[in-house]
């Protein structure tokens, strides 16, 4: 056996013989264990409850009686967004956007402009999920395995001796990374099995499973090579855990909220209730097709008229309030889609700032690679608002033409079209959202990371040569 | 090119090392002969434990030379520590391992495994009892830790032994024992180069005593043939002048 396994070897006979490694180690395993099934059986309550829930609003739908197309635009939909199928291993962004969303005429859904959406939801702690523990628990119990596994060496003398054997400072330093990187492996191995297990019924794809599996063990070894070599280069073990704790606290805890807010400040989006009044602004600005000497809807009206033929409204073999509506929908629309681009583009501004300084912590790049593949991230929140919103527009454009057409064959004071129609308005139906699909997204996350790994394995170099100066 | 089998098993010549601004060796110069014992007595800083750094190949010497068994330990330090075997001052093994487990463990890292008979042996021969061979070093004395670390020597079965204080601790019973394992260790043409402030010791087992002082050997005295091995009156005197305590 060569040097390095012997050694690697040695640090787990160590562990298995270290009551408070043992307990701690087991600890975490079972909190990923539980928080695995916990958040599983969360999920699959959710889903019951959403699949549950929109049957119960459609089929509301569907009885309700004859009535004006109008007014059943204002009745609106619910929509409950269906949860990824790996969420329950990283809850991302869900717990703080919801999964229910009402539309109607006139206005498109709340969610787009909610202040949840702001990049500092990225530094929040979210649920006890797996990822949870993996991201934020685990590397703590990395640290108490390994802070001490060479400075120790060093402090109790038996450097000296082990060097005395003939072993070279590369093949301890290598052996320390073999034993702890294995058991930085051995506590995601729970995860990971979790992950697998997914994958294996069919409900997520081998690939996200696969790379979501690469990017936390890259994320394990990170902290387990880091708290060697670190070790190496102190001289006593209490330096070592004091460096390493201010290495977790600086990239676990304040980086990953102090970026965010450096970017909400240097980019700051409009609150909500901003939003609503410079939204409220624009719809005035377009017009009222109330009042008789507005010109937008005076032209709106001419051109209509030319386009049937006929000299008046009351003329028209379809009812001008409906086209009024669908025109007025049209132009709403367009406003609060423009709005919510804008937006979206200064949340992008938003978050490329903090991933471009995920370099300094690799905490944020786990994070958003952990969120995108497993579905809940704001991109994928965002397809579906997105999703939503273009069935909304479908919804109530199909009501307003409906009462465009079908009320000039009805008449009377209080008109209304029959509840059948009801049956007829189209249902939402989401496409699940590919986090692989824009590989962008996932790229430069494992580049943080891979390039951590490879930064570690440059500086283990540098710590094995001065293994041997420092057993003088 | 010098024959590993016929060059002096311990070669240092006009050795200079300093730690900074501060000189520790100053022309050391220093042969072992295999199957020679010498005893290197000096006062403290005097500059005992850099020699040994030296022969290790831990530190790179400002100028001179060192040879282990015709190798140089800077140059190729895997090549030379494989013909030594170390027992330093302040014996600490691995206390989470029986006195089995850790000589097993460091024979492998030397590529020296050798079978359960010849590891008992070695931890026989240093007089730790069969009931202490598969116990963990966390309930050993400082004594049976200095056992089980020259057991661990021992059973390298190497040509040169460098041993830092290794009486240190020991019980006069377990000296004994221990100058009698050198003697063997000798009859097998090991050459060993022992460190120590145990003058008494020195005497009883050491065929050369050279004392160090500001980084040379300041005098040396060869064992007697005929009579008393050694004039423990002088080598006294000159022990208490180059340490500047009494012995």
């Amino acid at each position: 056996m060569t040097a390095v396994k012997l050694i690697a070897r040695e640090e787990w006979r160590m562990l298995a013989r270290n009551r408070s490694g043992l307990i701690a180690t087991g600890l975490l395993v079972l909190l990923i264990l539980v928080a695995g099934f916990t958040s599983l059986e969360s999920r699959s309550a959710i889903e019951a409850d959403r699949t549950r829930y929109q049957t119960s609003v459609d089929e509301t739908f569907d009885a309700q009686p004859d009535r004006h197309p109008h007014r059943m635009v204002h009745y609106g939909q619910f929509l409950f967004r269906p949860i990824a199928p790996l969420a329950f291993f990283d809850a991302g962004v869900n717990s703080f956007t919801g999964n229910t969303i009402f539309l109607e005429g006139h206005r498109q859904n709340s969610a787009n402009f909610a202040e949840a959406r702001q990049s500092s939801l990225l530094l929040r702690f979210g649920q006890l999920t797996p990822a949870f523990i993996l991201q934020t628990l685990a590397p703590l119990l990395l640290i108490f395995l390994a802070f001490a596994s060479v400075a120790r060496e060093k402090e109790r003398a038996t450097l000296k001796l082990l060097l005395a054997q003939g072993i070279g400072g590369r093949s301890l330093i290598a052996g320390k990374m073999l034993g702890h990187g294995a058991i930085a492996l051995a506590v995601g191995l729970p995860a990971f099995a979790l992950l697998l297990g997914f994958a294996a019924t069919g409900a997520a794809n081998w690939a996200t499973v696969g790379v979501m599996i690469i990017a936390y063990a890259c994320w394990l070894l990170l902290w387990a090579f880091a708290s060697v070599i670190i070790s190496a280069l102190v001289a006593r073990p209490r330096d070592a855990l004091a460096i390493l704790m201010g290495l977790w606290m600086i990239t676990i805890i304040l980086l990953p909220r102090a970026l965010p807010e450096a970017a909400s400040a240097q980019n700051q989006l409009a609150t909500k209730i901003e939003t609503e009044i410079a939204l409220h602004r624009d719809l005035l600005e377009i017009g009222d097709s109330h009042d008789p000497d507005d010109p937008y809807f005076n032209d709106f009206r001419d051109e209509v008229l030319d386009r049937y033929g006929v000299r008046t409204v009351e003329e028209l073999p379809v009812q001008y309030a409906g086209l009024v509506a669908i025109e007025g929908e049209r132009l709403t629309t367009q406003i609060y889609a423009d709005a919510a681009q804008r937006q979206a583009a200064r949340e992008r501004e938003q978050n490329a700032f903090v991933h471009t300084f995920s370099v300094l912590s690799p905490l944020i790049a786990i994070r958003q690679l952990s969120m995108t593949l497993a579905g809940s991230d704001p991109a994928a929140h965002q397809d579906f608002l997105d999703q939503s919103e273009a069935f909304r527009y479908e919804f109530v454009q199909r009501l307003n033409r409906m009462q465009a057409e079908l009320l000039p064959g009805i008449g009377g004071e209080d008109p209304r079209i029959s509840a059948a129609y009801w049956q007829e308005v189209p249902r939402f139906s989401y496409s699940p959202f590919n986090p692989l699909a824009d590989g962008t997204r996932i790229t430069w996350p494992l580049l943080v990371l891979a390039g951590w790994l490879a930064a570690l394995c440059v500086l283990a170099l540098f710590a094995a040569r001065r293994i041997g100066g420092v057993a003088r | 090119m010098t024959n590993i089998f016929t060059a002096p098993a311990i070669a240092i010549d006009g050795l200079h090392h300093s730690y900074g601004a501060n000189p520790v060796l100053r022309g050391l110069d220093l042969t072992v002969q295999r199957g020679e014992i010498y005893a290197l007595l000096g006062g403290n800083g005097a500059g005992k434990s850099t020699t040994l750094s030296a022969l290790l190949g831990f530190l790179r010497p400002g100028s001179g030379s060192v040879r282990v068994c015709g190798t140089d330990p800077v140059a190729d330090a895997r090549a030379a520590r494989s013909q030594m075997a170390y027992v330093p001052e302040n014996v600490s093994l691995y206390e989470h391992l029986t006195a089995r487990e850790n000589i097993g463990y460091f024979l492998a890292l030397a590529k020296a495994e050798r079978g359960d008979d010849a590891i008992e042996a070695a931890l026989s021969a240093v007089g730790l009892t069969q009931a202490a061979w598969d116990k963990r070093l966390s309930g050993f004395s400082k004594g049976m830790r200095q056992k089980v670390a020259i057991a661990l020597a021992l059973a390298r079965d190497v040509p040169v032994l460098l041993l830092d204080e290794p009486t240190s601790g020991l019980d006069p019973r377990a000296v004994l024992e221990f100058n009698r394992l050198l003697d063997a260790a000798r009859e097998r043409e090991v050459a060993v180069l022992m460190v120590t402030h145990d003058l008494v010791s020195a005497v009883d087992i050491a065929d050369r005593i050279g004392f160090l002082s500001e980084g040379k050997i300041e005098e040396e005295q060869t064992a007697s043939t005929a009579g008393p091995r050694f004039d423990l009156n002088a080598l006294h005197d000159r022990y208490t002048l180059v340490a500047g305590a009494p012995a």
